[in-house]
């Protein structure tokens, strides 16, 4: 191979260029050094851009959903705090109805346990009305600014709404954030759930029955869906009785002994009466409605003072409030299940964002920030590379055959 | 003896005038476009004697110049493709640094914006809430709008360099021209004026550096100059100048047209390479497509988030209203139009929206869509009347005037959305938080369904049937429900699926649990005491976060990503080619420079071998001198 002669000019320029290239070569790795970043722009790497982008996104949304999630807690827990209030105001209730579930009281010691059942009505709608530390109310559901209980007199109404915001915890999962005052105090059934018993107002004698229970549910759904009743039992005698349904009709018949009481069974339904019943008297039993805990409070109320009740009235009216108090209770008990249920949704789903952030936090890092250790090996060699560039540069420009003209 | 001495003077001379080249050569080693020289020496003719020719010394028969076209070639080509990337590459690199930003940039604003919603979301009745989320509204307008107008400066910048660099350009081929009238009269002597040539050769590499061009060489030396497809620029003595004229749809994107003989041809498709192509190829892959990305993005967020806004209720109970306005459909007809049509253009699905820009051209009978950015034609429904418009691509075209055949118009869908996008509402109790509508279970309801959500789907369609609201659903069976206004007119019935929500004019209900037969619920208007109620705006963050672009493929934050990387797919690879066309330059140079260039050890042992040749001369006339000496000394003694 023959050499092939270079002109002077390339042979600076050349020099020159390549000398160039390393000095960008090394800004570029410094640049990687000083600012920690591998690349600078998109498109110092695009594709590890987007990715970069993506899990900023997604590390960010996980932030929120975790502020979200703080922020549902709190709610949650000041919720299950008046439940638990609501649940030991209800307790103390069933306390005062059992201790004037009895006949030896008179009216103005009913009266007494009237006046202090009164109080903790009002205490419950206080608690029902609660506000979380924005002043939004705990239980009014998407009317969160409207007071939801108004009290007027014994009565509770309810101007909240029935739906309730929801938080988004993590990126697939919303949570309620509270519950409604309706699902919490209101749409309690009447009775014992199935159907409510009640004395013939003009009764002369002095029975009284029992809540009641259920023993074949199919049978007297069947039954009250083709007539709801209420079904009435009538005594002929104090010792016997027939049943008529809605219409009338009788259902059934019997004898009852007014030493030992009676159950009376039908259309799948049981019912216990006490005391002695007069010729004519007369006791209903219908299909459960709906009651809510402050009307509860307030018919138990509206018993206790009553002056012109007899006796098997009173006790089966106050057995029927202490059976809806402790649906009230279950119910409570529930709604506080479920909010575990959710506050534990919460927490799971914060341990599972806080470790997925630590993940995504390193990945960011993997493809963003500078290997150190690989920017500082090529940062040296860059520079003996430049070094010796720019070495055998100095010495080989100064080398010219005019040199040795003389 | 008389031989002696005139061949020996023609020898001083030749030499003398070859160490003048030398010296010459060794005086340009630095001058870049220098060719080197020689002296050509020729035997001088011998004349004829008895015993023979007898030479009569050496002449200088020529000075030519070491010149390699086909090297020369290839520089200016690399020169040429070098100078295109390397431009295209820095307009690349401004959208890339604009975009790049990792703590400011587009993804980053849409999340941010997203985390606002869900703020709101978590506590709807907050103000502070409600006015970060305004806040954060206006940092995604100020950025898509500061975005837009940078791409507009950066614009307008690249077309002022197109003017400066055809102006750059008129003054080469005007100054090569005149070297070719100057090199045609000095050649007319048989001799190449080398230093001429070096001078010509070095400006058509200089016009390499600013568009790609061909050169044929003409017997008279002149140099031919064309660009594009064959254009001359330069034929013989005469230049034809290049000029920049207003684009035909839109004027303030220069096109370059070429005019010579008294005629001005559009050559703006034709010219590639150098700066010139390289600016044409920035404005068309890069600033349009990020452009019309950047508008894409404005456009999704906006029609989503209004979309939403008007199926929700604002905190003082009234129907929500749109959050931003955006820019419309940008029509431009051509300029050389002869008709008088129109368009009135309206986006439609979002979905089917792209970042291109169309051309709906009248061909005499009927309307012709083609897909700018790709060339291919697009298939329209409809008519173009009012009642039955043009729909393709996401359009809506409505066409009026009469065009005449061959008119054209351009449709830009997304180049002028984002520099419309703005924040429309101006208070924080207009963020439409709760559902406009809402459900409500009838107070004696037998079964267990309660209403779990209302909400509505399509807010014109419930916006157009509102008056009848509140509607009654009526379950006449537990499976089966029949719907009427609030004037008791049936609007429908159907079938009830648990799980499934309830779906007619444009809203939707949703149960949970059974309803039994006789059970009703309501669907009305939303009170305004329902402060509480986050269910749309959680419902935009789900409508944001959704793929509802590019046919269902992209959400929002997918699509302002792969913007962002697309930019960056777009710079590397100019940049890249940069690099790789500067290092083919440089290798073409090095080639040239080596095959004409100075070796200043070259010349110095040239300088050499002349310098002994002038000496050995000298020395041959003093021994003439001392042969006549002699020979006088002779005679005399």
């Amino acid at each position: 191979m023959t050499a092939v002669p270079i002109s002077t000019l390339t042979f600076r320029t050349n020099a020159l260029d390549s000398m160039e290239a390393l000095q960008a070569a090394i800004s570029n790795t410094q640049e990687q050094l000083s600012t920690g970043k591998a690349f600078q722009t998109a498109a110092g790497n695009p594709t590890g851009m987007a990715q970069v982008n993506q899990l900023d996104m997604e590390l960010s949304a996980s932030q929120q959903y975790v502020k979200n999630g703080n922020l549902a807690s709190g709610n949650l827990n000041l919720e299950n705090q008046a439940l638990s209030d609501a649940t030991n105001l209800l307790q103390s209730a069933r306390d005062l109805a059992l201790e004037g579930n009895n006949s030896s009281l008179n009216a103005v010691q009913r009266q007494d346990i009237a006046t202090q059942l009164n109080q903790q009505l009002q205490q419950l709608v206080a608690i029902a009305n609660r506000t979380d530390a924005n002043g939004n109310y705990l239980f009014g559901g998407f009317a969160s600014s409207t007071q939801p209980f108004v009290q007027n007199g014994n009565s509770v109404s309810y101007s909240g709404a029935d739906q309730v915001s929801q938080v988004q915890i993590s990126e697939n999962q919303r949570i309620s954030a509270g519950d409604t005052g309706s699902s919490v105090f209101m749409g309690l059934p009447t009775g014992n759930g199935t159907f409510t018993t009640a004395v013939g107002a003009a009764n002369a004698g002095t029975a009284s029955i029992g809540p009641g229970t259920v023993t074949d549910p199919a049978t007297w759904t069947a039954n009250t869906q083709a007539d709801p009743g209420p079904y009435t039992i009538t005594f002929t005698d104090p010792t016997d009785y027939t049943v008529a349904d809605g219409s009338g009709a009788p259902v059934t018949s019997g004898t009852y002994d007014p030493t030992t009481g009676g159950t009376i069974s039908f259309y799948g339904v049981q019912v216990t009466l006490n005391g002695n019943p007069a010729s004519g008297d007369s006791f209903t039993i219908a299909p459960a409605g709906k009651t809510s805990a402050f009307a509860t409070l307030s018919g138990l109320i509206t018993t206790l003072s009553s002056t012109t009740l007899n006796s098997g009235q009173m006790a089966t009216q106050i057995g029927q409030s202490i059976e809806q108090i402790d649906a009230a209770l279950n119910n409570l008990g529930n709604v506080q299940a479920s909010i575990g249920g959710r506050l534990n949704a919460v927490t799971t789903s914060q341990s599972t964002a806080q470790s997925r952030q630590t993940a995504l936090q390193t990945s960011i890092s993997s493809i963003s920030e500078t290997d150190y250790a690989k920017a500082t090996t090529q940062l040296s060699s860059q520079e003996i590379a430049l070094q010796a560039a720019e070495q055998s540069y100095a010495s080989l420009a100064k080398l010219s055959l005019f040199n040795y003209v003389a | 003896m008389a031989d002696l001495l005139s061949t020996s003077v023609s020898g001083l001379l030749a030499f003398q005038q070859a160490l003048d080249v030398t010296s010459n050569n060794i005086a340009n080693a630095s001058t870049p476009g220098y060719s080197v020289e020689t002296a050509n020496l020729v035997e001088a003719p011998g004349q004829s004697t008895g015993i023979g020719f007898i030479g009569s010394g050496v002449d200088v028969q020529s000075i030519t110049r070491t010149y390699n076209e086909f090297l020369a070639q290839q520089v200016r080509g690399s020169q040429a493709s070098y100078s295109s990337s390397n431009t295209l590459a820095t307009q690349a690199a401004q959208i890339d640094n604009m975009v790049s930003n990792p703590s400011s940039g587009l993804t980053v604003t849409l999340q941010s914006f997203a985390n606002s919603l869900q703020a709101v979301a978590s506590t709807p009745t907050s103000t502070a809430a409600r006015q970060a989320l305004l806040n954060q509204a206006q940092a995604l307008a100020q950025q898509l709008t500061s975005y837009d107008s940078q791409i507009s400066r950066y614009g307008s910048q690249l077309e002022s360099q197109l003017s400066g660099d055809v102006a750059q350009v008129n003054t080469i081929t005007a100054s090569i021209a005149s070297l070719n009238q100057q090199i045609a009269t000095a050649s007319s002597n048989g001799q190449t004026p080398n230093q001429l040539m070096d001078q010509r050769d070095k400006l058509v590499t200089q016009l390499s550096q600013y568009v790609s061009v061909q050169t044929t060489t003409e017997s008279n030396g002149a140099m031919d100059v064309y660009v594009g497809t064959g254009q001359a620029l330069v034929t013989g003595g005469t230049a034809s100048k290049l000029t920049t004229v207003a684009g035909t749809y839109d004027p303030s994107q220069l096109n370059i047209a070429i005019t010579g003989g008294g005629t001005t041809a559009d050559i703006t498709s034709e010219i590639s390479g150098g700066e010139l192509g390289g600016l044409l190829s920035a404005r068309t892959q890069v600033l349009d497509p990020a452009r019309n990305a950047i508008g894409q993005v404005s456009v999704a967020v906006a029609t989503i988030v209004n979309q939403q806004q008007q199926s929700g209720m604002d905190l003082t109970g009234a129907q929500g209203q749109p959050m931003f306005s955006v820019g419309g459909v940008q029509v431009l007809a051509d300029a050389n139009n002869t008709g008088s049509a129109s368009l009135s253009v309206t986006r439609g699905s979002l979905s089917a929206l792209t970042t291109d820009d169309y051309k709906l051209q009248y061909a005499g009978s009927a309307w012709k869509l083609t897909d700018v950015t790709t060339g291919q034609a697009v298939p329209m429904t409809g008519s173009g009347t009012a009642a039955s418009p043009f729909q393709a691509a996401g359009l809506s075209i409505v066409t009026s005037g009469s065009p005449a055949s061959g008119d054209s118009l351009l449709i830009q869908p997304t180049a002028a959305a984002a520099a419309g996008f703005a924040v429309a509402l101006t208070s924080p109790a207009q963020i439409a938080a709760a559902s406009l509508v809402q459900g409500t279970a009838g107070a004696a309801n037998k079964g267990g369904a309660t209403a779990r959500s209302a909400t509505v789907t399509d807010p014109s369609t419930w916006n157009a049937s509102s008056t009848g609201a509140p509607y009654t659903v009526a379950f006449t069976s537990a499976t089966a429900y029949q719907i009427t206004d609030r004037s008791g007119n049936p609007v429908t019935t159907g079938v009830y699926t648990s799980g499934s929500p309830i779906t007619f004019n444009g809203a939707q209900l949703a149960l949970t649990g059974s309803p039994a037969a006789g059970d009703t619920f309501t669907l009305g208007l939303n009170s305004a005491a329902n402060t509480g109620d986050n269910s749309n705006i959680l419902a935009m963050t789900d409508a944001l976060s959704a793929a509802a672009l590019n046919g269902n493929t992209a959400s929002v934050a997918s699509a302002a990503n792969s913007l962002i990387s697309r930019i960056g797919v777009v710079t590397q690879q100019a940049q890249n080619n940069a690099t790789s066309q500067q290092t083919e330059n440089q290798n073409a140079t090095t080639a040239l420079n080596n095959a004409s260039g100075v070796n200043l050890d070259k010349e110095a042992a040239t300088m050499l071998q002349f310098q002994q040749a002038y000496q050995a001369m000298a020395q041959v006339i003093q021994a003439s001198n001392q042969m006549f000496t002699s020979l006088i000394t002779a005679i005399h003694g």
